[in-house]
C-alpha cells in the first residue's frame, strides 16, 4: 500500500513548514499514525510542537514554533467546525501556550491544501505569509508594520488580493511583544490568551493571508451526515443554543454569576456588587443600548457574537469575560467605557482578560500606596476610574510610560514593586471572571489548566454546578470535583481537537461528534476513543510543562484565596492550602499521574504515547 | 411568609416583570410557589417539564443555591427567601 492510500478522509495530508530565518518553505507529509492518535487541532498541534521545540527554550528565541492545526471536520459543513488551534511556548507563563479561535480563517487556510502550518525562525525584517493553492510566499510587511489589526486586515483583503482572502494578524501590541498580545482573525476574533501575538512579533511576522478552494474527501458520507443532522437538530432544541446566546450573548450570564456569588470584584478582593450596578453591564442592557446585530463564526447557528455601536464607533463585543475583567474586577460598571476599551484591545491586539487583570492589580497597588502617581505618570489609578481604561489600553499596547510595565502582565508588574502577592495569576496568567473561592471545581480547574488560569482550558466549571441538571456537581464537593474537572478538561480537549465551539456543549456532548469524525476520517473515533485521546493529549501537555520547569507548586492559587475569606452561600469561604493540596493530588490520581504530577512510564505506554 | 422572586432574561417577558413579592403560608414548599406563579398555561409550560418536573432548561436558585440542593419541588421555603429563575444560558 502506498502512503496516500493510508491517508484517512478529511485531511490533505500535508504540513506547510516555514522557516523564517532561512526563508525556506517546505511541504511535509503528515504521519498517519499521528492522525490516528492526535486527530487534529489541539491534539495534533501539541504532538507536532513537542516533537520540534525544546521546552526549555526562551519563548522569544527563534526556535520557538507556532503550530496552527486544523481538524478533519474543517472543510465539512459540521456546525461551528471552523476553529483553528495555535500551539506555542507562552511568553506570559513560560509553559504551554495553546489557544483556540473561531472566525473564518482556519477553513480558508485548509482550503489552500494544507492541514497544519508550522512557523519557526525569525525574519530579518517584517514579513507576512501569502498562502494560496498555487504558491506560498514570504513577503515584505515593512509597510504594514505599525498598523493596527483592522487596517492590516483591510489592506491585505483589498481589491488586488486573491478573492475570498482571510487574514490573521497582530497589531502594535504583538509587534512590541506585550506578553499578552493576541493574534486576531477576521478583525475581531482572537487567539487571545498566552501571548501568541508577542511570539509573532518576536519573529517579525505581521500577518498570514490565505485563499483557496481545495476540498477534502469524506470517507463515509452517511455516517458523517447522521451525526451532523443530529447536531444541527439538537442545537435548535436547547434554548441556549437556539436563541438565548443570540439574543443576549455570553454577557447574558452575568446576573446569574452575580446571584451565585461568583462574580469577582476589585482584583478578587471580594464578590459583592449592587444588583443595580450589575444590571448596567448586563447582556440585556448591551442588547438595548449598543447591539446592532448578533453574528456567528463560520457555520455557526448559535451566533453569540455582538456587533455593536457606541456613539459613532462600531465594533464587536464585549462578551462576558471582557466585561467582567475590564468592569467589576476594576470596580467599573460603565458599559460604554468597557465596550470602547474592548474595541481598542481588538484593534491593537491585546488579550482583554490579562489586560483587565493586570490593570486591576495596578489599581490595588495604587490604593495601597505601593504605586504612586509618580509611577503612573499622574494617572489616578484608584478602582472604579472608567476614564483611564482606554488610555491605558493604548499606553500598554505601545509600551508608553506605565504601559511598558503593564505590558509585562500583572505578575511581573507586581513583582517589580516587590508585591507579587497582589497578582491574581496562576502560572503568571491572569484569572478570568469566575471567583475560585465560590466553587472547588472552578478553583481546581484553574489550578490544573495546562496554560495557566483559563476558563476554557481550565474547564467551564460553573456549568457543572448550576447547569448540570440531574448530573449536577455540588460546588463544594471534595469527592466529586477532581473527577468532574478531569472530565471537563477532557471534553475541552476533544472540542479543541475537533476544531468546534465549546458552546455546542450546551446542546449535546461528544456522541454526534464521534459519528461525524469517524464518518469523515474512516478511523474509529468512538466516544471511548475520543476520551482516550483526551487523556493522551492532557498527558503530553503535562510532559511539555514538566520539561519547561513546572511542578506541583505551580498548580496552585494565589495566597489571597486561602487567606482572605469571602461569603458564599451564607458561609465564609477560602480554598485553604490543605484543600489545594488534596484537590491537586486527587486530580493527579484521576489522571494517572504520580504525587508530583509526573506521568509514569506505564501510563505513557497504555496511552500509546511516545516521548520524543 | 414573604418570598421575593426575581426573573431574568426570557423569564422577564414570560412574567412581565423583573421582580415580584409573593405571600405564602408558613411551611409552603417550592411547588406551592410555582403553582402560584403559573397562573396561565403558557407560564406553566415555561417552568415545568411535562407538568410534573422542573424545566431542565432553567436554573432555579434559592438564595443563590440551586433549588435541587434543597430537594427541588419539595424544598421548604422560609420567610425572606429570594428565589431567582434564569434560563440556562451559555457563557464564556
Ligand atoms: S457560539 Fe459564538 S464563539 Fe462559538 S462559534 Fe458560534 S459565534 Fe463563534
Amino acid at each position: 500500500m502506498d502512503k496516500s492510500s493510508q491517508l484517512p478522509g478529511g485531511y490533505h495530508g500535508r504540513i506547510l513548514e516555514v522557516d523564517l530565518s532561512k526563508g525556506r518553505i517546505k511541504s511535509l507529509p503528515l504521519n498517519p499514525e499521528d492522525l490516528a492518535l492526535y486527530l487534529g487541532g489541539r491534539g495534533l498541534g501539541i504532538r507536532l510542537f513537542y516533537d520540534r521545540v525544546d521546552p526549555a527554550c526562551d519563548p522569544f528565541d527563534p526556535e520557538n514554533a507556532l503550530v496552527i492545526a486544523t481538524s478533519p471536520l474543517i472543510g465539512t459543513n459540521a456546525p461551528t467546525a471552523g476553529r483553528g488551534h495555535m500551539v506555542f511556548k507562552s511568553p506570559l507563563t513560560g509553559g504551554l501556550g495553546s489557544s483556540n479561535c473561531g472566525g473564518t480563517w482556519a477553513p480558508a487556510f485548509k482550503a489552500t491544501g494544507y492541514d497544519v502550518l508550522i512557523i519557526q525562525g525569525k525574519a530579518s525584517e517584517p514579513v507576512f505569509l501569502d498562502i494560496t493553492e498555487e504558491k506560498v510566499e514570504i513577503k515584505s510587511a515593512t509597510d504594514l508594520w505599525g498598523l493596527d489589526v483592522h487596517q492590516t486586515t483591510e489592506i491585505l483583503t483589498s481589491q488586488d488580493s486573491p478573492p475570498h482572502s482571510r487574514v490573521l494578524c497582530i497589531g502594535p501590541a504583538g509587534e512590541r511583544r506585550i506578553r499578552f498580545a493576541s493574534v486576531m482573525s477576521d478583525r475581531n476574533r482572537a487567539y487571545g490568551r498566552g501571548g501568541a501575538g508577542a511570539v509573532w512579533g518576536s519573529k517579525n511576522l505581521k500577518a498570514i493571508r490565505v485563499a483557496g478552494r481545495a476540498k477534502i474527501h469524506i470517507h463515509d458520507k452517511d455516517q458523517y451526515q447522521s451525526g451532523a443532522e443530529q447536531a444541527y437538530y439538537l442545537l435548535k432544541q436547547a434554548p441556549a443554543t437556539k436563541r438565548l446566546l443570540k439574543e443576549l450573548g455570553t454577557l447574558g450570564l452575568i446576573e446569574l454569576i452575580n446571584l451565585i456569588e461568583m462574580l469577582p470584584h476589585r482584583n478578587f478582593q471580594d464578590n459583592t456588587h449592587r444588583d443595580e450596578d450589575v444590571e448596567k453591564i448586563s447582556g440585556e442592557f448591551l442588547a438595548k443600548q449598543f447591539l446592532i446585530r448578533a453574528g456567528g463564526c463560520y457555520l455557526c447557528p448559535i451566533a453569540c457574537q455582538r456587533h455593536t455601536r457606541v456613539n459613532q464607533k462600531r465594533g464587536e463585543g464585549p462578551e462576558y469575560e471582557t466585561t467582567v475583567m475590564l468592569g467589576p474586577v476594576c470596580d467599573i460598571y460603565d458599559l460604554e467605557a468597557i465596550t470602547l476599551a474592548n474595541y481598542a484591545c481588538n484593534e491593537l491586539g491585546l488579550d482583554t482578560i490579562s489586560f483587565g487583570g493586570t490593570l486591576a492589580c495596578a489599581m490595588e497597588l495604587f490604593e495601597r500606596g505601593i504605586l504612586t502617581e509618580k509611577d503612573t505618570e499622574g494617572f489616578d489609578l484608584r478602582f472604579g476610574q472608567a476614564q483611564v481604561l482606554i488610555s491605558l489600553v493604548y499606553r500598554t499596547a505601545f509600551r508608553q510610560g506605565i504601559g511598558d510595565l503593564l505590558a509585562e502582565g500583572s505578575f511581573r508588574f507586581a513583582s517589580a514593586f516587590s508585591h507579587p502577592e497582589f497578582s491574581m495569576t496562576i502560572k503568571k496568567q491572569e484569572i478570568p471572571g469566575y471567583e475560585p473561592r465560590a466553587s472547588y471545581t472552578q478553583a481546581l480547574g484553574y489550578m490544573t489548566s495546562p496554560t495557566g488560569a483559563c476558563h476554557l482550558k481550565g474547564g467551564y466549571a460553573v456549568s457543572l454546578a448550576f447547569f448540570g441538571g440531574p448530573k449536577e456537581i455540588p460546588r463544594f464537593s471534595l469527592l466529586q470535583s477532581p473527577l468532574a474537572i478531569r472530565n471537563m478538561h477532557n471534553l475541552g480537549i476533544i472540542q479543541d481537537t475537533l476544531g468546534i465551539c465549546r458552546f455546542t456543549g450546551f446542546a449535546f456532548s461528544t456522541d454526534p461528534w464521534a459519528r461525524m469524525v469517524s464518518g469523515v476520517t474512516g478511523l474509529d473515533f468512538s466516544t471511548v476513543e475520543l476520551e482516550r485521546l483526551a487523556n493522551r493529549v492532557a498527558t503530553l501537555e503535562r510532559l511539555f510543562n514538566l520539561e519547561a520547569g513546572f511542578g506541583p507548586e505551580d498548580d496552585t492559587l494565589p495566597k489571597r484565596f486561602s487567606l482572605e475569606p469571602i461569603i458564599v452561600a451564607g458561609e465564609e469561604r477560602v480554598i485553604s492550602q490543605d484543600l489545594i493540596r488534596q484537590l491537586r493530588s486527587d486530580y493527579y490520581r484521576a489522571r494517572g499521574w504520580d504525587e508530583a504530577g509526573r506521568p509514569p512510564l506505564r501510563l505513557l505506554e497504555s496511552l500509546g504515547l511516545r516521548k520524543r | 411568609m414573604k418570598i421575593k422572586v426575581k426573573f431574568f432574561a426570557s423569564m422577564r417577558q414570560l412574567f412581565q416583570t423583573r421582580e415580584r413579592e409573593v405571600d405564602l403560608p408558613e411551611g409552603a414548599c417550592f411547588r406551592h410557589l410555582l403553582d402560584l406563579l403559573c397562573d396561565s398555561a403558557e407560564r406553566r409550560e415555561g417552568l415545568f417539564d411535562k407538568e410534573t418536573k422542573l424545566n431542565p432548561n432553567l436554573v432555579f436558585l434559592r438564595n443563590g443555591q440551586p433549588i435541587q440542593s434543597f430537594g427541588g419541588l419539595e424544598a421548604r421555603l422560609e420567610e425572606g427567601d429570594v428565589v431567582a429563575i434564569f434560563p440556562l444560558l451559555g457563557g464564556g
